[in-house]
């Protein structure tokens, strides 16, 4: 199996239009959740969430371009023969809501491949793109299939995008299902009520080990293993048992040659909802046991940014183990039973040079990544 | 990295079923067969009326091909993965929530219909009626090329992710507001594709992919996924001639 490393990482969310920003945002234990403005939420179980600002569309396009186009501009060059792998969930669905609202709109924006059509002319890629879609997993298993690519021999680079946003059709869902949060999310807090919606998008470029070297490019971290595991138990909610997250976690270990105290820390999914939690609490403390890692979470700042999820958090990953630090968890206060020890409302130092980062969705699917130190750049 | 083909199940215009109970295969354009409860299953199944039109089609297909691989019957969950190319996903059923959300400005939202406004809401759906505890998720290329999740498969099955994995394309006609977005052929096409040579007797034949990422069958390389189906019955068709010779 070849080595494959992560060569450049980007991020758009509501901390700022780049990593750096961001990194700096979840360090101070600053908060991107306020009032939705964009539609009426007068109507829901919440008004809140974690938008971007000055994201608006233009003309008949979708958010997705604007937000894509503030993306592409923080991303490195990425080489022409790249695979061009998209993660998301519902792309450019506020095309759709402008349409059935009758408002002029591009419908071919709403198509799940329409993004990666328009970063592929943008960048000028000859090689071929896909979207990936797994719920709220979406990036996660987008970056394991990118990085089993480049194992395999399949692909010398693969550049990751993912992106979500907060609409209407996506608040209103999970308004109806009665898992919003009327106050900004609390991971792992005893007293969550829920998540609370976000948006953002991150870019990855995963490199053979060799051609990166032959390239002379950053080595900011590599991807050693990953595992992803249906639950084959819920539509909507995770296995009270945990039993898909805690296959995925051992995947992602076998693979990776680690034994669980080789891992520094866990970026863990930490939606806020009471059921997420509760799984992946279970699943950390069966698979890790009285190891005592530092679990984090960070959508108590930049709330659930649903299919850019897994990329934004394997970004900030790469952050944690460059300083040796993983950020505080927004909104945690009182610790939830087995959160004790583990989740911090203050950011912790930690020592070591692998990190898992975890992420489950709706359809029952969990994933898991493992990575490890680069060199800083 | 060559594979077997053990399955292959699919629902389109001229009907739905499995490869061993058909001689022919051929994918044209037109309505669907409606698809019952009693499609997928003999037993009771409540979930089934609760499903979009998009899950109970690829649901439908993802049964036959177990079916016909011999694997729809189980009693302890299963390491199968499912992977599925898609071009509209669950456009039509994005459409049918949104339009309960208009009315009185969410009020009405349904959130029946939300949980299916995933593209891979029924591939969760497949995993839970036949225990299927593999990766799951949806593919949406660019490109015409329908072998997408076929090559996604058989990587998975060489990096020693899976051991068996469902693979292949579902897509209802495209809604009409979206008429724009291009016009696909209806239908649900899955093959299960297993490692293990156990089977081989068994098996329609090899599926491998080459250095340049292209796939092949039996030796040689595979033009399209109706091709494909089309070589599977006829390897089949070629190894009972065999056996009843002998």
């Amino acid at each position: 199996m070849r080595e494959v490393w992560i060569t450049d990482a980007a991020a758009v969310t509501p901390l700022g239009d780049s990593l750096n920003q961001l990194w700096q945002g979840l360090l101070a234990g600053q908060s991107s959740i306020g009032p939705v403005l964009r539609f009426p939420v007068d109507n829901y179980c919440a008004g809140i969430a974690a938008c971007i600002e000055d994201l608006s569309p233009t003309a008949d396009r979708s958010m997705t371009h604007t937000l894509l186009e503030r993306l592409i501009m923080q991303v490195d060059r990425v080489p022409p023969d790249s695979l061009l792998i998209t993660a998301t969930t519902k792309s450019g669905i506020d095309n759709l809501e402008r349409i059935r609202l009758g408002i002029s709109a591009d419908s071919r924006d709403v198509q799940l491949s329409r993004a990666a059509e328009t970063i592929s002319r943008r960048l000028g890629l000859i090689g071929e793109s896909m979207n990936i879609s797994a719920a709220c997993a979406s990036s996660t298993i987008a970056i394991a299939q990118g990085a089993a690519m480049i194992a395999a021999g399949r692909a010398e680079v693969v550049m990751i995008f993912c992106m979500d946003l907060v609409t209407e059709f996506v608040f209103s869902g999970f308004s109806c299902l009665g898992a919003l949060s009327p106050t900004p999310c609390r991971p792992f807090d005893r007293n969550r009520s829920g998540l609370t919606l976000g948006e953002g998008a991150a870019g990855l470029l995963l490199m053979s080990a060799e051609r990166a070297r032959r390239e002379r490019r950053a080595r900011l971290g590599t991807i050693l293993g990953w595992g992803a595991v249906n639950d084959a138990s819920h539509i909507t909610a995770p296995a009270k048992n945990a039993c898909g997250l805690i296959r995925a976690i051992h995947l992602a270990l076998k693979m990776s040659a680690r034994r669980s105290r080789d891992i520094a820390a866990i970026c863990a999914h930490g939606t806020g909802t009471v059921y997420n939690d509760l799984m992946e609490l279970k699943a950390f403390n069966q698979v890790f046991g009285d190891h005592n890692i530092p679990v984090y979470s960070v959508k108590g700042a930049i709330g659930h940014t649903l299919g850019a999820a897994g990329g934004i958090e394997v970004a900030l990953s790469l952050q944690s183990l460059s300083n040796q630090v993983v950020p505080p968890t927004v909104g945690f206060d009182t610790p939830e039973k087995g959160a004790q020890g583990s989740v911090s409302s203050k950011p912790a130092d930690i020592s070591g040079d692998c990190l898992l980062t975890t992420n489950s969705g709706f359809g029952g699917i969990n994933a898991a990544i493992i990575l490890k130190k680069g060199q800083k750049p | 990295m060559k594979a077997l083909i053990t399955g292959i199940g699919w629902v389109n215009s001229t009907g739905m079923g499995c490869g061993r109970e058909h001689s022919r295969f051929e994918m044209p354009p037109g309505r669907l067969p409606r698809i019952t409860r009693k499609s997928i299953s003999e037993e009771p199944y409540q979930r089934f009326g609760r499903m979009d039109s998009f899950s109970r089609l690829g649901l439908a297909a993802i049964a036959f091909a177990l079916k016909d691989a011999n694997l729809d019957t189980w009693t302890r969950k299963r390491n199968i993965s499912i992977i599925a190319s898609t071009v509209h996903g669950c456009l039509g059923t994005d459409v049918s929530y949104f339009d309960t959300v208009i009315p009185q400005e969410g009020r009405l939202a349904s959130p029946n219909l939300f949980a299916y406004t995933l593209p891979n809401s029924f591939l969760g759906e497949a995993a839970i009626h036949f225990g299927l505890t593999g990766s799951s998720y949806t593919i949406s290329s660019p490109s015409a090329s329908k072998l997408q999740s076929l090559r996604m498969a058989i990587i998975s099955l060489d990096g020693g992710e899976s051991e068996k994995v469902l693979s292949g394309v579902c897509d209802l006609e495209s809604p009409d507001l979206f008429a724009k977005t291009g016009k696909e052929i209806p239908g649900a096409l899955f093959f299960m594709i297993e490692k293990s040579s156990k089977k081989i007797g068994t098996a329609y034949g090899e599926v491998g992919l080459d250095r340049k990422g292209m796939l092949n069958f039996n030796g040689s390389k595979v033009e399209d996924i109706v091709n494909l189906v089309r070589r599977c019955l006829t390897a089949k068709h070629a190894k009972v001639k065999g056996l009843t010779a002998k």
